[in-house]
């Protein structure tokens, strides 16, 4: 596909995006905006996954720490959840920074069941200190605005959403980036070129950790209340899931992922309980039939279409 | 050649779901529509199956055997909270918004209720709670917000009162750390003290499967009962270890304060022998019918599923149904205000009682109807009901 054609799809996307308030009911405006706040989380775990290879099974556990933090801190001490957000994005980095530092030499398997089970103390720690975090009960959390709007919230949502995935797409086109993708491709020559892999891999574990506090305290003051459930390995199995499907280690991979398996979730809603499992046969087949995800299936259609128009005007001139 | 296959295996299953959500879009128009929530999935989703087989049975009643309500046939949407409150919140935000039900009924559990509550009184549809007993959710006074189940203050006045009919002298209380354990805990030491009875209390994790450190403080203190405020397996444990420290039931009997583990078919399977003369709190009790509903209930039930009810949260999901059926075709319409006035009038033969709002603000009884509640003991892999008296089935038995 051409540039400007590609542009054009882009703009026509925006385009559609900023008006659904107005295309939307009530409720499908509320599935907008929890896709937009799993398109962060998926693709702030992308940065991770995607671009240093490092699984981590602790990305939903930052999200609770980030919105537990600026439920408390705008519950207990009335400070306005605009700056308490910032708190509990600052101390889910510092949580990602010491975990990067304790595990992150460790890499593979033994990083994966460490964050497993960082995931799980949180998760226990927050149903068990009932008396600051109200256990399974879940903590009442106010407003972000002071007035509640789902119009409003979206568009906060979206334009966070927009600010994020820039700073991603910068990220990872900047030097930084780069060593990200060094370490990814092949650590032992990164080091041997004189990569602090190490020091890139928790830098990477620090601002996705930030990221994921931040989109927490987000989705806590949009719901009203933030329970144990946001750090539960089946949401982070989602996190996990969207990134796959989309397409890890590509920019818009994890937004096609988080979009699909929304809306996915949503239709599948009338099988009753058969929903959970038509939503993994769902997600088998295109696993199955699409490696690479949406976007990874979504260029190799492109790419066929493409040779194919090479081979035709390739024959033309043949002869 | 795959490529095309799969995506027209994916189109087709697509198109398929449109289909068939517009088709129940087309069927729904002329109905009235009545939201129900509860857990279809995860640990507590044995409640979603008593709940779809109350809502046939109610369904049937008001349908067929009374011909609809207002001329319409009533349809029911029943959305899955999975028991999470964020999902809980979603599910109740779909039937109002999406769905446009007249009226939303059900939910068990506490932590669900506190969240829907909040959706349903901003947007100002009536929600009548079945089976959440915390006693927040009539308490906060909202409008909107009715229960027709049991709230822990009306549990634990019924347990009090039992502890004095049958006279123990000394109280252990279990509770976990839950805010529906913490809160039962702390109104039944209220009543308790009140009567002037000695108690003591522990506090155990909600995930506890091992209690040996608790039984022996528990052994230290000596009481005759032990109130067992914990949910789910982790009660079959505690019953089981008491068995096996020698504690229960030949020094304490054991009342399990929830009701429906001691009924679930795992129950005999987790704590054998120690199950016998473990006493439990439950709403209903196949050979105590206390209204003509009850009776049709039980031989629809039969009739229809060809077994006898056990698990009571079928019929509380028929009775919450049976009262919103009423309110809307006394209101005479599906405007949210006039299903409120009319709730506040009710006054109807269900199942477990008569049912009648409470309509003091600023207490647990705003908008609250406490079916009675009744203490049940094993005896022979029997239930027996003990209390209250006018309901009981035979005499408690002590393990002495």
């Amino acid at each position: 596909m051409k540039k400007s054609s590609k542009n054009l799809l882009l703009v026509i996307f925006l385009g559609i995006v900023v008006c659904l308030p107005f295309l939307l009911d009530d409720y499908w405006l509320h599935v907008a905006i929890l896709t937009l706040f799993y398109v962060i989380m998926a693709s702030s775990w992308n940065l991770l996954a995607g671009y240093t290879g490092q699984v981590s099974f602790a990305h939903a556990a930052f999200a609770a720490i980030g919105a537990y933090i600026s439920g408390i801190l705008s519950v207990q001490m009335s400070i306005s959840p605009l700056i308490t957000l910032l708190f509990g994005s600052v101390i889910a980095a510092i949580f990602g920074l010491g975990l990067g530092l304790l595990c992150l030499k460790m890499g593979g398997i033994y990083l994966s069941l460490t964050t497993l089970g960082f995931s799980e103390i949180v998760h226990i720690i927050i149903k068990n200190e009932y008396e600051i975090t109200r256990g399974t009960m879940g903590l009442e959390v106010p407003n972000l605005l002071g007035f509640y709007s789902k119009t409003a919230y979206f568009y906060i949502m979206l334009s966070i959403t927009f600010i994020i995935i820039f700073f991603l797409a910068k990220l990872i086109k900047s030097d930084l980036g780069l060593k990200f993708k060094s370490v990814l491709n092949d650590e032992l020559a990164a080091s041997s070129i004189g990569i602090d892999t190490v020091k890139v891999r928790v830098i990477a574990f620090t601002i996705s950790s930030a990221i994921a506090g931040f989109a927490g305290g987000l989705y806590g003051h949009y719901l009203l209340l933030i329970t144990p459930e946001m750090s539960s390995l089946s949401q982070m199995f989602m996190i996990l899931a969207m990134t796959i499907i989309g397409g890890m280690g590509t920019l818009s991979g994890p937004i096609a992922g988080a979009v699909f398996l929304q809306v996915l979730s949503e239709y599948i809603r009338i099988f009753g309980k058969f929903h959970l499992l038509l939503f993994g046969v769902i997600s088998l087949l295109v696993i199955k039939f699409a490696p690479g995800g949406i976007v990874g299936l979504y260029r190799k259609i492109t790419q066929s279409k493409t040779d194919l128009l090479k081979i035709e005007t390739q024959s033309k001139y043949d002869y | 050649m795959l490529k095309k296959r799969f995506f027209s295996i994916f189109i087709s299953l697509v198109i398929t779901m449109l289909l068939i959500s517009s088709i129940s879009i087309m069927a729904q128009e002329e109905t009235i529509k009545i939201g129900v929530v509860g857990p279809r999935t995860g640990p507590a989703a044995a409640t979603g199956v008593a709940f779809e087989e109350g809502i046939e049975l109610a369904l049937d009643y008001i349908n067929t055997t009374k011909g609809g309500i207002l001329g319409k046939k009533v349809e029911v949407i029943f959305e899955d909270t999975g028991g999470v409150p964020e999902k809980a919140a979603s599910a109740i935000e779909k039937l109002i918004t999406r769905d446009k039900v007249s009226i939303v009924v059900g939910e068990s559990h506490s932590s669900c209720a506190l969240a829907e509550i909040e959706i349903a009184n901003r947007y100002e549809v009536p929600f009548i709670i079945a089976e959440a007993w915390v006693d927040e959710v009539t308490s906060k006074g909202y409008k909107w917000i009715f229960r027709a189940g049991p709230c822990n203050s009306g549990v634990v006045d019924n347990i009090i009162q039992w502890i004095v009919a049958e006279d123990f002298k000394k109280i252990m209380i279990v509770a976990e750390n839950t805010d529906w354990g913490l809160g039962i805990k702390k109104l039944s030491e209220e009543g308790l003290q009140k009567e002037g009875i000695p108690y003591n209390s522990i506090i155990t994790a909600v995930e506890s499967q091992e209690y040996y450190t608790e039984l022996n403080k528990i052994i230290d203190y000596a009481p005759d009962l032990i109130l067992a405020y914990i949910y789910g397996f982790g009660v079959h444990d505690f019953i089981a270890q008491a068995y096996e420290v020698g504690l229960s039931p030949a020094n304490a009997l054991i009342l399990e304060g929830a009701g429906p583990p001691s009924l679930w078919p795992e129950f005999w399977e987790n704590v054998g022998e120690a199950g016998e003369l473990e006493c439990f709190v439950s709403a209903m009790h196949s050979k105590v019918e206390l209204t003509e509903v009850a009776k049709r209930f039980r031989e629809d039930y039969v009739k229809k599923f060809n077994r006898e009810p056990t698990d009571y949260k079928s019929r509380s999901i028929y009775n919450v149904l049976l009262i919103a059926a009423d309110a809307i075709e006394r209101a005479g319409s599906t405007d949210g205000e006039e299903i409120v006035k009319a709730l506040e009038e009710t006054e109807l033969e269900v199942a477990s009682g008569v049912v009648k709002f409470g309509l003091e603000p600023g207490t647990v009884k705003y908008h609250q109807w406490q079916p009675p509640m009744l203490i049940i003991q094993w005896q022979n892999r029997e239930q027996i009901v003990v209390f209250p008296k006018e309901a009981a089935t035979g005499e408690l038995k002590r393990g002495k």
